[in-house]
């Protein structure tokens, strides 16, 4: 069954398919170098026949008997005919039996078929053939048979088959070496993608560090695994954080009604317990309800509703919406939003990414704080700069506060979803806007992005 | 359930009043629809029954009398009839967009108020234009006293008039002069204090909930983090009720608002 597997693979395939062509070539060429050579020795034939021919045919009648057996004699290879033929077509002298109708006459080069006699054998023969006519009736035929030329033609087909037979051996024995060797790694990397999917994230394809292109593409693979092993594990995270957010709550309340069902005494205390398990099934709902509206947000690709926003006008009404509750908390509220200008975005996303902000800073702002709402301009960029004089977030974190569920472990106790800032985070990445939170003496949270034209 | 006490409430409006621990919860066992003298029949189109089960009972423990479709064909049907004062419709069923329902209803001169329920769509452009026609829309999942005082809202429309002068009890918005007085009390407002009044005098005696009013007053959808809205409130009652007066608006605990005519 392997002997058979290795045939099917794509490697053992290339190989045969490369030897194939190869030998094709091989074949055209000795073809072509075969026909080249016939044509030249045609050539070369007849320009001899006629050479001949014209030297016989030239001298005295009596002379030509006898030029023409010294010809025909000297003729180690067998290869020469001729004849003298009567004008009535009987054979006067040569090895030629009959004269063809067609070599009557004067005759140019030609391929002929003749009967050869040579000691009382007769044997036909394929030949190049010229003949003459003689002034004095009869005919002069001289012809050399294409013996030289199959000769040739053997001593190519003996050292093809010496040369392309091994060669096509070799060539299936490295096609099998290499296809087994590729087969043998691919083997290895399935069974490690095979790992991988059935959970074994921290699985690796293996590498030779021979930098071929095999190794090359194991490592991309190897880099990518490991970014969906990150992504992976911060997944879970975040699904461990749904769980403990929506846990504390749901705790509460079960313990609010379990109490209730043994303690309460009237109507009352029974109703005052409900409304506190209601307060807390109504946060597990706005937890639950935050989270989709994210994912809503991060899934929809719809910029159809984006038109040009004046951003002045939207931070000067975040500030009237939060300037009461600033105040209620005493913490100073300053707005300045004097650099006129336009972003293209979708408005009330927009507002709702600024008045998190600005929830966020009021929320984590002592009493007597302050937090500045400020609109600049950044040569090209339009920025929303919420600054506080909150407790900041540590360098460390500021990366992490834009995850779901992130929150600083020193504003644990603090009420919030700790979704805010990923809500941010969500529309800023819709926007194509940047989302930077740095802490200088408290928190500073900048949402910049590029002005457009007004 | 957290909707119990809209029509309680309305029954007992002495018992509103902020300072009280635990408003009112002796007398809500069901005072019904006082205000509507004709019963208000409500079209509910809505595939999942679970939800329609608790839909319907809690409408009819109000005093509204429902008529359940659960497919879209058949609410169409029951919409053209006509018989319904307002309908609810999930925008997700089996097969259609509610919305599409809603666009063939309206092309045949079907003109009652709509509540659509949507799973999503927030950010959902068809959806916003809903609300310029007057109708209202609901992210699910939402608080059943959420789609009742909304329900009660779109049945009862602000009279539309042209009156420039709005007056609730003693309570006078002059809508030209863009003042306000209780009795011969003038009252200093800020713009969006302004609007909050006047949609709140618009809607005396209804219950409207903190969405309701961020969503009109302030024109936007979404849940704002803080107390926002209460904040706001807390000082439009502060410059609409003195110390020592009645209170007008009141504070229904975790539900919303209503502003009343003083006793």
């Amino acid at each position: 069954m392997r002997l058979l597997e290795f045939t099917r693979s794509t490697t053992f395939r290339w190989t045969l398919a490369a030897s194939g062509a190869f030998i094709l070539c091989i074949l055209v060429m000795f073809g072509f170098i075969l026909a080249q050579a016939h044509s030249y020795m045609t050539t070369d034939v007849d320009a001899l026949n006629n050479e001949i021919a014209n030297a016989i045919a030239s001298h005295e009648p009596e002379q030509r008997i006898l030029g023409l057996e010294q010809y025909l004699r000297a003729d180690p290879h067998h290869v020469k005919l001729g004849g003298l033929f009567a004008a009535d077509g009987r054979r006067i002298a040569g090895n030629v039996e009959t004269l063809p109708p067609m070599l009557r006459g004067d005759v140019a080069a030609q391929l002929a078929s003749l009967i050869k006699v040579e000691g009382g054998a007769r044997e036909q023969q394929a030949v190049r053939a010229v003949a003459r006519a003689l002034p004095e009736g009869g005919t002069l035929v001289i012809a050399r048979s294409d013996y030289e030329f199959t000769w040739i033609v053997h001593i190519v087909e003996r050292a093809l088959t010496l040369g392309l037979l091994p060669a096509l051996c070799l060539s299936l024995a490295a096609g099998v070496f290499l296809s087994i060797r590729a087969q043998r790694r691919i083997e290895e990397v399935n069974r490690k993608v095979q790992r991988i999917v059935d959970g074994e994230l921290r699985e690796r394809l293996p590498t030779r560090g021979t930098n071929d292109p095999f190794d090359e593409l194991a490592r991309l693979v190897n880099c990518m695994l490991g970014e969906i092993e990150v992504l992976v594990r911060r997944l879970q995270g975040v699904g461990d954080d749904i769980a403990h957010d929506l846990r504390t709550p749901l705790t509460r309340v079960r313990v609010l009604l379990e109490r209730a069902r043994q303690k309460a005494g009237n109507l009352d205390e029974l109703r005052r317990s409900v409304d506190q398990a209601l307060v807390g099934l109504d946060q597990s709902l706005a937890i639950i309800t935050a989270l989709l509206r994210i994912s809503e947000i991060e899934h929809s690709r719809r910029m159809d509703g984006f038109r040009n926003v004046a951003l002045a006008d939207l931070v000067r009404e975040v500030g009237e919406l939060y300037e009461p509750i600033a105040e209620d908390k005493k913490v100073d509220f300053a707005v300045s939003a004097d650099a006129e200008t336009n972003v293209h975005g979708d408005r009330d996303l927009l507002f709702e990414a600024i008045a998190n902000l600005v929830d966020n800073a009021v929320k984590f702002t002592p009493q007597g704080g302050r937090v500045e709402l400020s609109l600049l301009r950044n040569g090209n960029e339009a920025v929303v700069r919420v600054c506080d004089t909150g407790p900041g977030i540590p360098a460390d974190e500021s990366e992490l506060v834009t995850r779901r569920f992130y929150r600083s472990d020193k504003s644990r106790r603090d009420p919030g979803l700790g979704l805010g800032l990923s809500l941010v985070s969500a529309i800023a990445k819709l926007h194509g806007f940047s989302l930077n939170i740095s802490s200088g003496p408290g928190c500073v949270a900048e949402l910049a992005g590029q002005s457009a034209a007004a | 359930m957290m909707l119990e006490t809209v029509a309680a409430l309305t029954a007992a409006p002495e018992a509103l009043d902020q300072s009280e621990p635990d408003p009112g919860r002796e007398t809500e066992s069901h005072a019904g629809p006082d205000e509507r003298s004709v019963m208000s029949r409500v079209l509910l189109i809505e595939d999942d029954a679970e939800t329609a089960r608790e839909i319907v009972a809690e409408l009819v423990d109000r005093g509204f009398e429902v008529d359940w479709a659960a497919t879209g064909i058949e609410g169409l049907d029951k919409a053209r009839a006509g018989e319904a004062d307002v309908m609810i419709v999930d925008r997700l069923l089996p097969g259609v967009d509610g919305l599409a329902i809603i666009e063939t209803a309206r092309r045949e001169r079907v003109c009652m108020p709509v509540l659509v329920l949507s799973a999503l769509g927030a950010v959902d452009d068809r959806v916003r234009g809903l609300r310029a026609g007057g109708d209202d829309y609901l992210t699910k999942p939402f608080a059943i006293l959420e789609l009742v005082a909304r329900i009660e809202a779109l049945l009862r429309r602000p009279s539309e008039n042209r009156d420039t002068m709005l007056r609730v009890g003693p309570l006078e918005l002059d809508l030209l002069s863009r003042t306000a007085k209780r009795g011969d009390r003038a009252i200093d407002l800020l713009p969006r204090e302004f609007r909050l009044l006047e949609y709140m005098m618009r809607r005396k005696d209804q219950l409207l909930t903190r969405a309701m009013l961020f969503e009109e007053v302030w024109n936007y959808k979404f849940v704002p983090q803080s107390n926002l809205v209460d904040v706001h409130m807390g000082r439009l009652r502060r410059k609409v009720d003195a110390p020592n007066e009645q209170p007008m608006i009141h504070s229904i605990r975790r539900e919303g608002f209503i502003l009343r005519a003083p006793a």
